[in-house]
């Protein structure tokens, strides 16, 4: 997945082509086109004559939050999952994007569209605050440093209540977007979050698919291997910061100026704001960028519905919205534990497991290479071997590398654990 | 003039009972190499089962304390035995668990206590008066009650063969192994010990605070820079460091501003880090 790194220009334009596609990611483009067509869901549903099927506002609104809160995960993603550099501490780079923004535009009057940028900036600049102490500290140390970094800020803003506002925060600054029209405001909001959701994906996922990308991998497996091949870890983590910063601070800025976020503490910079962030990103899937999208989302939504049911649990005779995040906390502890590579790879693992014992049976679109690219697979197989498992010695090399395929997807995070 | 010794009595109780939750966290991180962010919940854990031994099923407080030092003890090594043994090569997934348990841990508290503040009576009430000023034979308590711990772990560290095995395994687990030390009974007695020394600590501070379910975050934060401070692995460091924050931060609070409660240390630990970060005892980590 990550070690994808697409050499072949020619293949360019394959990317584009959906045919070309492997089936996860034309599930992906699906869901994100869904995704892109969920506020309308209503009226298509009423133009059907299908009644009141699609979402309505307020689940658009929810939704507008999911989606940050899935740009806060990936943002995460980008430097935990990936250089291995556990940040304890990402509110910290969302509340100085969004309090940067939002006192630039309470305190005077800047247009939030600017106010965001100067945020977005802020957060690089903290990102560089933090990264560089991460240069000398390594694993445990430079967790600590950065689940302390927003107590720290926290405290200051409550010991400077007068201008930060203390616990409870700023009022809430203009939108980015206003509308005479409330539902106009709604939707515009919504497509505004689906526009940064697709950009940071897309960002994301190139630097992460790039050169670089492999850099921050090889530097999560083993740092002193990196330094020898004559690389400098110590670049490719501060920048690893820094855009993971300068993502998460965006995205907190442009939070703030919504009708879902407003800039306080208890959004953007609480201890338990970084640690959702962190379960959410581990259900996904660290290190995929595509998880902690899928887990966000999935994560805000779901903790929203279980906030919404009445159903007690009849022995302890607690209603289970009090349960939420007691549930999360558990489900994410037996994840990391018997998952420890999140459900997006779990998925594609046994969705390829699954089309593959499909393929055998039915003799068509047997991919010999564990299927990570259909193209690839379709050259191979023109290369003069149409029916691909048959031979027993084909079978076993297949077996191999489905092992070998699982063995790499399973290394990444838990390192050998096995 | 009196105020000043209040102010510094109750510095030396506080920093006494951070000491414990400290010597405990250092144990665990020196032995093991484990973090564990959930040492802060195991102190909660010891707060709730004397609160819960008190009001619900009307034990003395003492019972309740012993109650405490025994659950949070058991906790803390089915945790360990549970879950952390299998990941304890791989810091960052232990932070991890750890961190997710704890949150687990307060959302349990939150469910079946609720968010409100709950009392826990102190263990000696009264008051005794030492050297012109009164004090709380409670607080008196906590002072010697954590020296005789902390003087009889460390006589049991050096003196015995466990503690001996415990130390040589905190220098060295190959060498350790060569001796025949098993080194995972002795990560289970250091995470015993610190969970008991948690839940002691968590009784004591819910007597003359309140148990609520965040209590144990406080504790969990200034052991961190207790224990970077002291330099991590050693007690001796530990003790020093929880008098020196302990003492930072009862005076910040007293004589700067209330506000500023936590941030002093936190800005201490930052600066231990970046600048001396084996601190002022440690040595630097010995093999990985």
């Amino acid at each position: 997945m990550s070690g994808e790194t697409t050499s072949d220009p020619a293949s360019y334009r394959d990317l584009l082509d959906p045919s070309s596609l492997a089936l996860r990611h034309r599930l992906g483009l699906v869901g994100l086109v869904a995704l892109g067509l969920l506020p309308f869901t209503n009226d298509l549903a009423g133009l059907l004559g299908l009644g009141a099927l699609g979402v309505d506002r307020l689940m658009v609104l929810k939704l507008t939050g999911a989606l940050y809160f899935a740009v806060f995960a990936m943002s995460w993603d980008a430097v935990s999952g990936y250089t291995g550099q556990i940040s304890f501490g990402h509110g910290l780079f969302f509340a100085v994007g969004g309090y940067t923004s939002a006192l630039l535009n309470l305190n005077w009057g800047v247009d939030p569209a600017i106010a965001i940028v100067v945020g977005m900036v802020f957060a690089a600049l903290a990102g560089v605050v933090v990264g560089v102490p991460a240069l000398r500290l390594e694993g445990p140390y430079l967790s600590l440093v950065t689940l302390v970094a927003p107590l720290i800020l926290l405290q200051l803003f409550i010991v400077f209540s007068d201008t930060f506002g203390g616990e409870l925060g700023l009022s809430s600054p203009e939108n980015l977007l206003a509308f005479e029209s409330f539902e106009t405001a709604i939707t515009a909001n919504y497509y505004l979050a689906f526009g940064l959701f697709v950009f940071v994906l897309v960002l994301l996922l190139a630097v992460t698919r790039s050169d670089a990308g492999s850099v921050f991998t090889a530097i999560r497996e083993d740092e002193d291997a990196v330094a020898a091949a004559g690389l400098d870890p110590a670049k490719f983590k501060v920048f690893a910061f820094v855009l993971s910063a300068a993502v998460g601070g965006l995205a907190g800025a442009m939070f703030v100026h919504t009708p879902v976020g407003n800039p306080q503490p208890s959004q953007l910079l609480v201890l338990t704001v970084s640690i959702e962030v962190i379960i959410a990103s581990v259900l996904g899937g660290m290190g995929t960028i595509v998880g902690p999208a899928v887990g966000g989302l999935f994560y805000y939504m779901f903790r929203d519905y279980l906030s919404g049911v009445s159903w007690t649990v009849p022995v302890a005779d607690v209603p289970v919205s009090e349960l939420d995040l007691l549930l999360f906390s558990l489900i994410t502890l037996a994840l990391l534990f018997f998952l420890p590579g999140g459900i997006v790879r779990w998925t594609i693992r046994n969705g390829r497991r699954a089309l593959r014992r499909g393929g055998r049976n039915g003799g068509e679109r047997a991919v010999p290479d564990g299927g990570t690219d259909p193209s690839d697979g379709d050259d191979t197989n023109a290369g003069g071997e149409p029916e691909t498992g048959t031979s027993p010695l084909e079978r076993t090399l297949a077996a191999y590398r489905e092992a070998f395929d699982d063995e790499s997807t399973d290394d990444r995070t838990d390192g050998g654990r096995r | 003039m009196v105020d000043v010794l209040t102010t510094v009595v109750n510095a030396v109780t506080i920093s006494a009972l951070y000491a414990l939750v400290a010597i405990g966290f250092t144990l665990i991180f020196g032995v093991g190499g484990v973090l564990n962010l959930a040492h802060g919940a195991i102190l909660t854990i010891g707060a709730f089962t004397a609160y819960y031994a008190t009001s619900a099923l009307g034990l003395g407080i003492w019972t309740g304390a012993a109650a405490a030092l025994v659950v949070a003890a058991v906790f803390s090594a089915v945790l360990y035995l549970g879950m952390i043994r299998w990941v304890q090569d791989e810091p960052i997934l232990v932070m991890i668990l750890t961190l997710v348990t704890s949150i687990a841990i307060e959302q349990f508290f939150v469910v079946t206590v609720g968010t409100q503040s709950k009392a826990v009576p102190s263990l000696l009430p009264g008051q005794l008066t030492l050297a012109g000023i009164s004090v709380q034979t409670n607080q008196a308590l906590t002072f010697v009650l954590s020296w005789v711990l902390i003087g009889g772990l460390i006589v049991a560290v050096n003196y015995t063969q466990t503690g001996k095995a415990i130390l040589a395994t905190s220098m060295t687990k190959k060498g350790a192994a060569l001796v025949g030390i098993e080194s995972d009974r002795m990560y289970l007695y250091t995470w015993l010990l610190a969970g008991a020394l948690a839940g002691v600590a968590g009784v004591f501070l819910a007597s003359y605070r309140t148990a609520s379910y965040t209590m144990g975050r406080g504790p969990l934060i200034l052991s961190f820079s207790i224990v970077v401070l002291g330099g991590i692995g050693s007690i001796r460091g530990s003790v020093v460091g929880a008098y020196l924050i302990g003492f930072l931060e009862v005076f910040t609070v007293s004589y700067v501003d209330s506000s500023l409660s936590g941030l002093a240390s936190l800005v201490v630990l930052v600066v231990v880090l970046l600048v001396r970060p084996e601190g002022l005892f440690g040595r630097e980590l010995t093999e990985a």
